[in-house]
């Protein structure tokens, strides 16, 4: 992660916890049984993982015969009417995708949904943040009408014109049930870091099975412009800030005056740290080390007494 | 003195004195050892294209001598001849598939063309097709008085190691041609195979050329197909102290010293010959491939140099380094011999890379190759998972190492290969020779070979599929003589190839058996073995294609009812859609984990090697609280697949750690980080806790500052390095 990248997740630390998130999750249609099994088990698997977020979360999931057009308009004018601005909004469509050369369609039971038809539903979605994960076939040629400011678009495939079936959904979903898709061992699984576990994984599927990779996945999250593969010059900061799973129990200290005098001492030491990183190619490497060793010693204990008094 | 005085006359005739120069009295005086030079330029100068084009031929204008060709071929009426030559001409320079439909072209002029089938022969020869032979009888049979046509059926001969025959169309074609070099050359390398002087020879062929260059390339050849690369050597270079043009021979030597694991000289070689026009594959691929040696890391040790790429030396080393000190020690004990110098192994991520150091070689080659003490592979990242063992291959290729030094490189090619793929069912039962449906067809067509014959089985192919029948029957024989006479009596054929006894020599001196009765013997054994599955393949064919359309279509109670009859029919098919895994899937539908776990393991002991099944079987035997079960079997597929699986590692060093086993988890973790992990932080913080566990605290600290590095707020990496900074220090 960047530095810049690192400071914007550090501050998403202190943001309230009480916002809701809604997740649609959408099935489309398999066309073949494997496919149909595929499909529905990883929205299966999805709603599972995100149910278990508790209250906070409101899911919905759509497979097999419920994953029409006219039910996932209904879907996603029900999280219209009851998102607030500041709450979080996830739309994940697994299943197959086409492009024509123009249009992109969501393939659904019964007539599918256009990229343009999805962008204006979400549209009146008043979720500020918004995250569209489209893994199908040629979801790349979704992205032009889909992207939007406050909303980022991942793609499994970089352009209309990667056609084959993806495997990018099945290491979406695995992203969400290992832990160790959560590198910066926050307790909380961000879009980004699925989204760099999804891509990683899935480039080790084609590698390893010698075959040429017919899938590229790709994100926007600035609303305009091309989409990239890597964070930087501006993209992957809401990516990076868009939690999507809470592992664990995230920290509540932040609002409890009486730690503040911690928090500023840990606040100061991640500062140093993360100054330290940034100067490491330019240091003594025993000089770095040592300064490292103490920065880190340091913020263990500020981080002891922090959960120390939590624990009272 | 009758051949002076026609090379004389020769000479004559290219200064224009006489009558004018044929191309094939300029052929003939460059055979001879004359200076051709004037004769092949006077061609050039000719009214006919097809004089021409042999002229520039002569002088190594190739491109003019295609163009003059093709002007010669033009006319529908032009003579057939001048498109074998010109097929002879782009086989030479490298071009066969263009010279095959050339010959062919020909053939279709004038079906009774010889020289057309020699051309055929050659490149079939070059491809170990199973073909050049019936194409060299070919063109006897259409020229019975074409001493080429024996040279090449010689050749072919002693290629497939049946000296006698190469030896008889050897004579044949000097009886037909007094000045039959190639058939001399072939008398020079049987008398070096056999460790005799060839001195004779040397002075027939020196008696018509004194610098017979292409002659000492064709034994270097020979040699080295017959293992003896540092003897191919010496002959190379005599091939270019004769004819220091003759790039081919510098290519050839280049290539030699490749294998014998030389450093400088090797792109030395084929670089000079590469700048001089000679391109062919094997040339401009081995300088490929050295150039890419700079993307290789060298690991050296006392006994050991490990070539290992960049890109996974962390990861494999530690694996492959160990597993070839087990080796080294096993084989020393077993061979009662220790090698005289290290050991080079070097290790392919990419298969093009390998299938060059392979390339002109006979056999399967598809897995590893030894040149002496040199061995080459594939590295597990080049197979698709599942499709390839490392250990295997290493113990395989490693018994060639062992072999070939100690019979001095003088071993026929069914004892070596044999006693390499029975060495690596002795490490490990689930490794040992496998009966494919080749091989089941083979027995029960009765298509399995008299050991003394065998080696022809490795080299050109009767059928399809016979090089892989040939490594089963080769392993077969040393297992049945392991079995049977027991394993000692192996190492005794050892030294009797050392001493250059034959098969059927050292089969009568260790056995007390004749060669007959040996294989009448061995038959029987196999057909115990192996009968009633040979003869129930077609049945086992049927049934099986069943079962796997009705797994196809998920009807499991089908599988589950007919899968244990098919199973039993041939249990040793452990390949594409095999009855275990159509089990285990219909267990795994059913919920029954028990069952599930028991196939799974058949389907491991049997040597099932898909690291998705096995990763599930450990899985089972995990979740039944047989942690050890499930470490052997994550084990088995650090010597299929071990790269690329960050999982596998992660999962194996988790169960070592939680069985106290701490090496080895310190290893697994290692090999997590080498993986290049999503989750950096938690491998370090994984490792950490185990080099703490193990005593090893610097190291702890190292690997936990690290985790905390890449996440600084790790909670579980902080509460260790806390305690690290509390413990006092032990000596690691």
């Amino acid at each position: 992660m960047s530095r810049a990248l690192l400071w914007l997740t550090l501050g998403a630390c202190a943001l309230p916890l009480h916002a809701a998130t809604y997740y649609v999750i959408v099935a489309g249609l398999g066309g073949e049984p494997d496919y149909e099994q595929r499909f529905t088990s990883a929205a299966r698997d999805l709603d599972r993982v995100f149910q278990s977020e508790g209250p906070v979360a409101h899911v919905v999931a759509l497979t097999g015969a419920q994953s029409t057009a006219a039910q996932l308009r209904s879907a996603l004018a029900t999280v219209a009417h009851a998102a607030r601005a500041d709450d979080d909004f996830v739309l994940i469509l697994i299943g197959h995708g086409s492009y024509d050369g123009v249009e992109y369609k969501f393939n659904l039971v019964g007539p599918d949904l256009t990229a343009a038809e999805l962008a204006t539903l979400c549209d009146r979605i008043p979720a500020r943040r918004q995250l569209i994960v489209d893994t199908t076939s040629s979801s790349g040629g979704a992205i032009a009408a889909l992207e939007r400011p406050g909303r980022a678009v991942i793609t499994a495939t970089k352009s209309g014109t990667e056609k084959n079936a993806t495997v990018f959904a099945r290491y979406w979903v695995e992203a969400l049930q290992d832990p160790a898709a959560d590198t910066d061992k926050s307790d909380s699984v961000s879009a980004m870091e699925a989204f760099a576990y999804a891509t990683k994984k899935t480039a080790a599927f084609y590698d390893s099975q010698k075959r040429l990779a017919t899938e590229h996945a790709v994100f926007n999250d600035t609303g305009s412009g091309e989409p990239v593969r890597d964070a930087g010059n501006g993209q992957g900061q809401l990516l990076s800030t868009f939690t999507l799973l809470r592992l664990g129990t995230s920290e509540q200290a932040a609002n409890d005056p009486a730690k503040r005098a911690l928090l500023e001492q840990k606040d100061s030491l991640e500062q140093k740290i993360d100054t330290l990183k940034y100067q490491k190619a330019a240091m003594d490497p025993a000089d770095y080390k040592k300064q490292l060793t103490e920065a880190l010693v340091d913020l263990a204990k500020v981080q002891e007494q922090l959960d120390a008094g939590a624990a009272k | 003195m009758r051949r002076l005085i026609r090379i004389f006359a020769l000479v004559l005739a290219s200064a224009g004195l006489a009558r004018a120069a044929t191309p094939a009295d300029c052929w003939q005086l460059r055979k001879h050892g004359a200076d051709a030079h004037a004769c092949f330029d006077a061609l050039t100068r000719s009214a006919s294209a097809y004089d021409r084009a042999e002229g520039f031929w002569g002088l190594a204008d190739w491109e003019q001598a295609n163009a003059q060709f093709r002007l010669a071929t033009q006319s529908a009426n032009s003579n057939a001849l001048y498109k074998v030559r010109w097929g002879m001409l782009l086989h030479e320079r490298f071009n066969d598939k263009d010279a095959s439909d050339l010959f062919r072209e020909a053939l279709a002029k004038d079906p009774q063309n010889a020289q057309a089938y020699i051309g055929l022969a050659l490149i079939s020869a070059e491809n170990f097709d199973g073909q050049a032979a019936d194409y060299a009888a070919k063109a006897i049979s259409l020229d019975p008085k074409s001493a080429e046509a024996h040279e090449v059926m010689a050749d072919l001969a002693l290629t497939n190691d049946d000296r006698d025959a190469a030896l008889a169309e050897a004579d044949k074609a000097i009886a037909l041609s007094s000045d039959a070099l190639d058939a001399m050359a072939i008398h020079v390398a049987v008398d070096l195979l056999a460790d005799r002087a060839p001195d004779a020879w040397l002075a027939k062929i020196a008696a018509v050329n004194p610098k017979y260059g292409e002659g000492d390339g064709r034994i270097g050849h020979q040699l080295e197909l017959h293992y003896r690369y540092e003897d191919a050597v010496a002959w190379y270079r005599k091939a270019i102290d004769a004819e220091p043009e003759r790039w081919s021979a510098h290519s050839a030597l280049g290539i030699d010293l490749m294998r014998l694991g030389k450093d400088d000289e090797p792109y030395k070689e084929l670089e000079l010959a590469y700048n001089n026009g000679y391109r062919d594959a094997a040339t401009v691929n081995s300088l490929r491939l050295i150039d890419s040696y700079k993307n290789f890391d060298t690991i050296r040790d006392e006994t050991t140099i490990l070539k290992l790429n960049k890109s996974e030396v962390t990861l494999l080393q530690p694996y492959i380094q160990a597993e070839l000190h087990t080796i080294l020690a096993t084989y020393e004990k077993k061979y009662r011999m220790t090698l005289p110098g290290p050991v080079q192994v070097e290790v392919y991520p990419n298969h093009e890379d390998f299938a060059v150091r392979t390339t002109g070689m006979p056999g399967l080659g598809a897995l590893g190759v030894t040149f002496g003490r040199v061995v080459a592979m594939d590295s597990p990242s080049a197979r698709k998972p599942g499709d390839f063992n490392w250990g295997s291959t290493l113990w395989h290729e490693m018994s060639h190492v062992f072999i070939l030094t100690a019979t001095n490189y003088r071993v026929p090619r069914w004892f070596t290969e044999g006693l390499a793929v029975h060495e690596e069912g002795m490490h490990s039962a689930e490794w040992r020779n496998r009966v494919t449906p080749d091989v089941l067809i083979a027995i029960r067509d009765k298509k399995l070979l008299p050991v003394e014959k065998l080696d022809r089985g490795f080299v050109f192919q009767d059928y399809p599929g016979q090089v892989e029948v040939s490594y089963f029957q080769a392993g077969t024989i040393c297992d049945y003589i392991g079995e049977k006479w027991g394993e000692d009596k192996l190492l005794d054929m050892v030294h009797s190839y050392a001493k250059l006894e034959t098969t059927p020599q050292a089969i009568q001196q260790n056995l007390a058996l004749s060669n007959a009765d040996f294989d009448k013997q061995y038959l029987a054994w196999i057909d115990r073995k192996y009968g009633a599955e040979a003869s129930h393949f077609d049945e086992w064919r049927k049934t099986f294609m069943a079962l796997v359309a009705a797994a196809e279509q998920k009807q499991f109670d089908i599988v589950l009812q007919q899968g244990p009859a098919v199973l039993a029919l041939y249990p040793e098919y452990v390949d594409d859609a095999n009855v275990y895994e159509l089990l285990a899937d219909a267990y795994q539908d059913r919920n029954d984990a028990e069952a599930e776990t028991t196939i799974l393991i058949a389907y491991e002991h049997h040597g099932g090697q898909s690291p998705d099944r096995l990763k599930r079987l450990a899985q089972l035997e995990a979740d039944a609280g047989h942690a050890d079960e499930a470490i052997a079997t994550l084990e088995r597929i650090n010597y299929i697949y071990p790269v690329k699986d960050e999982d596998l590692h992660r999962r194996l060093g988790g169960l070592l750690y939680a069985q106290k086993q701490y090496d080895g988890a310190i290893r697994e973790y290692n090999a997590v980080l080498a993986s290049a992990p999503a989750d950096k932080a938690g491998a370090e913080f994984n490792l950490a806790q185990a080099y703490f566990a193990a005593g090893q605290k610097d190291k702890a600290q190292d690997s936990v500052l690290a985790a905390l590095e890449a996440a600084p707020g790790y909670r579980p990496a902080q509460k260790l390095l806390l305690e690290l900074q509390q413990t006092p220090a032990k000596s690691n």
